[in-house]
């Protein structure tokens, strides 16, 4: 220090040599200032007010304990966080991890999805968290606000779902509308005479109903929503981890219930949470644990034993939520339908709607059972495209004969094998596993309204706004199915 | 006293080599043999002390208190069973070392006849405290609050050591039982305030004053269950002690010199109260009420008189008990659901009812319910202060109000309302907690029927 300083001042003075010494005695300098600031993380973590480990850096690692862990950092992980952090009466009471495997989303079922929002349900619970969570969408900057942060921009495309009904779902289709209009959803019945006016670019054959949602349905970016409540939640003092759960370490109680029959009781105390590429964990030690891993829901349900008894007991029933394969296409169509066209579903199952103002689409189908795709990776086939997806959509708007595939991709969807129907609420077993997954598609859409009622459910201890106690767990055992009537 | 401080030394062979399944009960048992022991320290029929030896005494004042150290080491003992459970056992062995060698501490700092002995012990029952709050806490934060804890309480300390020592080069004595009768008035002078000041500020950094506050939140919250508990019952109790004693020397300095801490006493209190009532977290709520309570016994220290002195010995010893058994009920919280956020542990009355019980009775005594001897600990330093000066009451009656708003509120969010799902499994509680809770609250009930033994010297 003093050689450098005796040796910039008295170059100046005594005889100048080359630049060579010159630029011999600066480039110490730039490296100084990389020296500085290392020096000053060092200090501030020395200091008190950092969690500093002597022995090793620790800053990649979870914290040692948690209130809450929530498994899963997609939309409904975050819808959970945000909404716990903000119902607590105090703030700061509950301290919140989420922990993500993968913090680039790259097989996250939200940023895959096509982000359409539809109240066009049949169960009047999916019709309200539907409405709730388009409320939040349309006020999104007031619930997501961070100071000195850019408002949100969700491109929310208003304009609607166009459901199609042949004469055998017709009476279904009406029904529910009947339902959807109890429970405040706007939705209109159309004819096939009315449709023909509306969107001439439709061939109504075989059409004899069509239901179209006019306010509050539509879609939007998920991107954004994810990027919105990540920030957000993180301004409210969230902390994020990325790394994978490994292990649930757990208390058990033997019991007896009134009536006599013994019933084992679980209490999850540690969360092992393993880090990226390494065998390191940290134990998070834990009150309450969400699970929101969206498609790999029914593995982590495994780790924390529900599902390990004889088949048909309580013990016995597992999470049967497991990873199902979507594709979605993106094609070009110059002279398909215009600006106006809603997202249309069509009677065969195939779906499409408007992607830009390029002309280009977006739409897929829903294949049957027997034809599931391995859901092993994300390989997309077209040849799904020409066979399955091309003639329903072709016949049904005529346009599309003429069309090129651009490019597609494939997402996973979490699909609940028992009523394609979203698990909600806590584990009967496992009394502080709450579960918040298995929406089967249409998680994205309805993320606020269960976050809300997740969050009111571990703070309150029942359901206060929208009564979700249908899509408790209990009903995998006791065989209540609350499916969707699925309109042909 | 040698009686009960070789005793206390052979706890450590009594740990290290017992039989692996037996040092719990057999520390436990004998260091409940020591303080039954130490009862007959409550014989005290007038002023005077009890001279033991050259170098210990006991006296209406500290023998309630120390009866309070050797009565909680049982406790504390029992209450570590649950967590060290999983340790290995040369880890248990170190951690009932560390509380042994605190007891040991403790109990010679009490009984000190010499300022100097006195200073020794009560800077030496730092380490072991530290020790256990940074080996054995349970979370990360337990090193920022181990360094805030130490540095604090010895950079209070430091000018104390260098008046000490002055005071003796210049009297010749410090030792406390003649120190009554060389007394000489403090010249009014810049100097004797600076001698306050430094030998003041050691006590008012532990008791502690509410500037000075910030390492007992932390300090409590980080340390495990035993380190909680003696720091609440016993090491605040160090730093009133100790200032009642060392104000005897200090004499017409005091009436000036106390103004300020005074204020920030009686503002204190109920600043403190106040964050108690938007506290989150359990321990941090009754680490905070300790704040309050002691901030009382700083104000009845300062202002001298023999009814603000009896209140306060009466008040350290019924918060030593009521604090203590608060944190061992919110430890009892802790271990069955690993959080220490009260709203995660709600409507446990109808789960745990007999717990329910000892949480009303602590919650009733922190409020300073009649008869309990809180109340009347906290109603002699109130009149004290009405009588030293008429406006305190309203401070001094806030702050009543305010205790009984949080420890209500306690009670309520802990106990009442609707229990949570994840309550479903929790373990009854077990005979070994019972236990606990109930030696820290028959004690505080008797002393309701003869509160003269903790009265302390000016009765």
């Amino acid at each position: 220090m003093l050689r450098r300083a005796l040796r910039l001042g008295g170059g100046r003075g005594l005889v100048t040599r080359g630049p060579g010494s010159r630029g011999g005695g600066s480039t110490p300098g730039k490296d100084w200032d990389g020296k500085v600031s290392e020096i000053k993380k060092k200090i501030q973590s020395i200091l008190p007010g950092g969690a500093w480990n002597p022995l090793y850096d620790t800053s990649h690692l979870p914290p040692e304990h948690s209130d809450v862990v929530i498994v899963g950092g997609g939309v409904l992980g975050l819808s959970v966080a945000y909404w716990l952090k903000k119902l607590e009466k105090r703030r700061g009471a509950i301290r919140v991890l989420v922990v993500e495997r993968d913090h680039t989303y790259s097989q996250a079922s939200t940023v895959l999805s096509i982000g359409g929002i539809h109240q066009q349900f049949s169960v009047p619970e999916n019709i309200q968290l539907s409405l709730f969570s388009a409320s939040f969408l349309r006020n999104i900057n007031e619930y997501l606000a961070v100071v000195d942060a850019p408002p949100l921009d969700l491109q929310f495309n208003p304009l609607g779902y166009l459901l199609l009904a042949s004469e055998k779902g017709a009476a279904t289709m009406e029904s529910n509308v009947r339902v959807q209009r109890q429970e405040g959803a706007k939705v209109c019945l159309m004819s096939p005479e009315q449709l023909r006016n509306k969107f001439p670019w439709i061939n109504t054959e075989g059409v004899a109903l069509a239901s179209y949602g006019m306010e509050n349905e539509g879609w939007f970016d998920p991107w954004c929503l994810l990027q919105g409540l990540r920030r957000k939640v993180q301004s409210m003092g969230v902390l994020f981890c990325q790394g994978e759960v490994t292990r649930f370490v757990s208390s058990s109680n033997h019991m007896k219930t009134t009536s006599g029959t013994e019933v084992t009781l679980k209490r999850i105390y540690e969360v092992h949470v393993k880090m990226d590429h390494s065998l390191e964990y940290q134990p998070v030690e834990c009150a309450i644990v969400i699970n929101a891993a969206g498609a790999w829901s029914g593995q982590v349900a495994e780790l924390a034993g529900i599902g390990k008894g004889p088949p048909g007991t309580l013990q016995g029933t597992r999470l049967p939520v497991e990873p199902r394969k979507r594709y979605v296409y993106l094609w070009h169509c110059p002279q398909g339908p215009g600006l106006e066209a809603p997202l249309v579903t069509d009677i065969s199952g195939a779906y499409f709607r408007r992607e830009g103002l390029g002309n280009n689409y977006l739409g897929g189908l829903s294949p049957p059972e027997e034809e599931e795709p391995d859901p092993g990776n994300l390989e997309v086939d077209y040849g799904f495209f020409q066979d399955k997806v091309w003639p329903p959509l072709a016949q049904r708007v005529p346009a599309f004969e003429t069309l090129k595939v651009r490019s597609a991709w494939a997402g996973y969807n979490d699909y609940n094998t028992f009523d394609q129907n979203g698990v909600v609420g806590p584990h009967p077993l496992v009394v502080n596993m709450y579960f918040a997954a298995g929406f089967s598609g249409h998680g994205l859409q309805q993320a606020p309204g269960v976050g809300r009622a997740v969050a009111e459910m571990v703070l309150e201890g029942h359901f206060q706004t929208i009564d979700l106690s249908p899509f408790l767990f209990s009903r995998f055992y006791l065989g209540e199915k609350i499916q969707e009537q699925v309109i042909i | 006293m040698l009686k009960i401080i070789v005793p206390t030394i052979m706890l450590f062979p009594v740990t290290w080599y017992s039989n692996n399944s037996k040092i719990w009960i057999n520390t436990t048992s004998y260091s409940l043999l020591i303080s039954f022991m130490g009862l007959s320290f409550l014989n005290q029929p007038n002023n005077n002390s009890n001279n033991f030896s050259m170098n210990f005494f006991s006296d209406p004042l500290s023998s309630p208190l120390l009866i309070l150290t050797m009565w909680l080491l049982p406790l504390m003992i029992m209450a570590s069973q649950y967590h060290l459970k999983k340790e290995p056992w040369l880890r248990k062995k170190s951690y009932l070392s560390m509380l042994i060698s605190l007891q040991m501490f403790l109990v010679m700092t009490f009984t000190a006849n010499e300022l100097i002995l006195f200073y020794i012990l009560f800077e030496a029952t730092l380490i072991p405290t530290l020790i256990i709050i940074t080996r054995w806490g349970n979370q990360t934060e337990r090193l920022n609050a181990g360094l805030y804890f130490l540095f604090y309480t010895l950079i209070g300390s430091l000018p104390l050591l260098v008046a000490l020592i002055h005071l003796q080069n210049s009297m010749g004595s410090l030792n406390l039982l003649t120190m009554n009768f060389w007394l000489k008035e403090l010249p009014n002078s810049w100097s004797s305030n600076l001698l306050w000041m430094a030998c003041i500020m050691a006590f008012m950094v532990k008791m502690p004053l509410y500037g000075f506050h910030l390492w007992l939140p932390k300090a409590h919250v980080e340390a495990p269950i035993a380190g909680s508990m003696v720091l609440a019952a016993v090491l605040l109790k160090l730093g009133g002690y100790g200032m009642m004693r060392i104000t005897i020397i200090l004499d017409p300095t005091t009436k000036a010199m106390a103004y300020p801490f005074l204020m920030l006493c009686l503002w204190g209190m109920i600043m403190t109260s106040s964050i108690c009532l938007r506290q989150t977290d359990l321990k941090s709520l009754i680490a905070y009420s300790s704040v309050s309570h002691m901030a009382l016994v700083i104000v009845a220290i300062l202002i001298q008189t023999p009814w603000s002195f009896m209140g306060a010995t009466a008040l350290m010893i019924a918060h030593g008990l009521t604090s203590s058994m608060l944190f061992c009920l919110a430890n009892s919280n802790y271990e069955r659901i690993h959080s220490r956020t009260m709203l995660l542990a709600r409507g446990l009355q109808t789960l745990l009812p007999l717990m329910a019980t000892w949480w009303l009775l602590a919650s009733l005594t922190n409020l300073a319910l009649p008869p309990s001897i809180n109340l009347i600990g906290e109603l002699f330093v109130m009149m004290a202060s009405f009588s030293w000066s008429n406006i305190s009451i309203i401070l001094m009656g806030l702050n009543m109000l305010i205790t009984a708003l949080y420890s209500l509120y306690m009670l309520i969010t802990t106990q009442r309302g609707k229990p949570t799902f994840h309550t479903h499994n929790l373990n009854p509680s077990f005979t070994r907690e019972n236990t606990l809770m109930s030696m820290h609250m028959l004690p505080l009930l008797f002393l309701t029927l003869n509160p003269k033994t903790i009265l302390g010297p000016t009765l």
